[in-house]
């Protein structure tokens, strides 16, 4: 078969052609994770955790904070860091995973809601706020992600969005959880976790373009 | 020959002949595969130039060490998708409500796409391609990769951005409408 030969332009390109830095995935995941962690902690500081927060069920507590972290962490890690030998994100894996933590931070609020004597109980008060700070919190996450991944994701890039959103989410779960005091189930599943749903649908809709080369 | 990682990784540290052993390497695979989405040689090379001039672009992508053919495979399915959602919206109502009017052959296929297949689809001929020709895109693309192109069903379902129990399953499809166009037993 006859190959067309090099186009015009791109042999202008080469001409010119400099070294370029390369993707270390795992390099990456760790500092996506660890600049987000450090994002995440000045918006706590700045907002201020929640006052009731030593009197809230220990174990409880612990459980939900690590979920709220893995719900971030994992997502971000398949997105990022490919199959051994490979170069494309595991978009499959990582959008499957930011599906289960969509729904499962919603059903887990409104199942197994717990509380502290000065906690609140102000049902879907204050949503607009809570929802907000969540998506303010993902901001970090979704665009280092994106930046990182540009150019890498030319199939599945509307998925690994997707699941770079529902891990920004997840860490805006995760400073709501430290920092609003109420405990509705109600406001728990259907506000905090949402910010999970609604983080993945906005980087799913604005982001996939970025990816592509 | 120098395989496409060690190639790849040469090129993205600046070196532009690696470059063009890269293409030499891979061009004649992508063009088969472009051609058999496409139809047609022109608009083949035509991707398969936009193929290369986006993986030039976002070589900084590339994780040393790694594979890139499914990386670039991926980047020509991408690029060939953006081109047929780009003709389909060019084939859409022109601004006086009427379809744009087209040219059409004895065959009934646009003049240009038949005299274009007319110049150049020499290998079409051959039965099997002609069939093969004739599938939906996705069986086409499914039986390409996996059978022609010798590529794993798992690294098919990468390239084409689907999940391999779809790519087994459109390749057995095609496989039974290739079987029946070629007068077999389904």
């Amino acid at each position: 078969m006859t190959i067309p030969p090099i186009a015009a332009e791109l042999e202008q390109e080469l001409a010119r052609l400099s070294p370029v830095t390369t993707r270390r995935p795992v390099r990456q995941a760790l500092l996506a994770g660890a600049v987000s962690l450090v994002y995440a902690a000045i918006v706590l500081a700045v907002i201020a955790v929640r006052r009731e927060l030593a009197d809230l069920p220990r174990l409880w507590l612990v459980l939900y904070l690590g979920a709220w972290l893995a719900g971030f962490a994992v997502p971000v890690w398949f997105a990022l860091v490919p199959r051994p030998g490979g170069m494309l994100p595991r978009w499959r894996l990582a959008g499957a995973i930011a599906a289960v933590s969509a729904v499962g931070f919603v059903v887990a609020g409104l199942l197994v809601p717990r509380s502290a004597a000065a906690s609140l109980h102000l049902g879907l008060d204050y949503a607009h706020q809570c929802l907000s700070l969540g998506l303010v919190t993902a901001i970090v996450p979704v665009v280092l992600g994106t930046l990182l991944l540009r150019g890498a994701a030319p199939v599945g890039s509307r998925v690994t969005a997707a699941a770079l959103g529902a891990a920004g989410g997840s860490l805006g779960g995760f400073v709501l959880h430290l920092h609003c005091p109420i405990a509705d189930g109600i406001h728990v599943g259907l506000v905090h976790g949402a910010v999970v749903a609604v983080a993945a649908l906005l980087a799913a809709a604005l982001v996939p373009r970025a990816l592509r080369p | 020959m120098t395989d496409a990682r060690t190639l790849m990784t040469k090129y993205c540290d600046g070196d532009p002949a690696s470059f063009r052993e890269l293409y030499a390497l891979l061009a004649p695979r992508l063009l088969g595969y472009l051609m058999r989405m496409t139809r047609d040689r022109t608009t083949a090379e035509d991707l398969l130039q936009q193929t290369f001039a986006k993986v030039h672009r976002a070589r900084g992508a590339y994780v040393r060490g790694a594979d890139p053919a499914p990386w670039i495979f991926a980047i020509a399915h991408r690029t060939f998708l953006d081109d047929r959602r780009r003709a389909r919206r060019g084939a859409m109502l022109t601004d006086h409500g009427d379809l744009p009017e087209v040219a059409a052959a004895l065959s009934g296929e646009p003049a240009d796409v038949a005299a274009a297949r007319a110049e150049i689809d020499i290998a079409a001929t051959r039965a099997a391609l002609a069939a093969l020709d004739s599938l939906p895109a996705p069986q086409r693309e499914a039986v390409f990769l996996t059978k022609l192109d010798g590529r794993s069903v798992a690294e098919a379902a990468e390239i084409a951005g689907t999940t391999p129990g779809a790519m087994k399953v459109r390749a057995h499809r095609g496989y039974v409408a290739l079987r029946r166009l070629l007068g077999g037993a389904p």
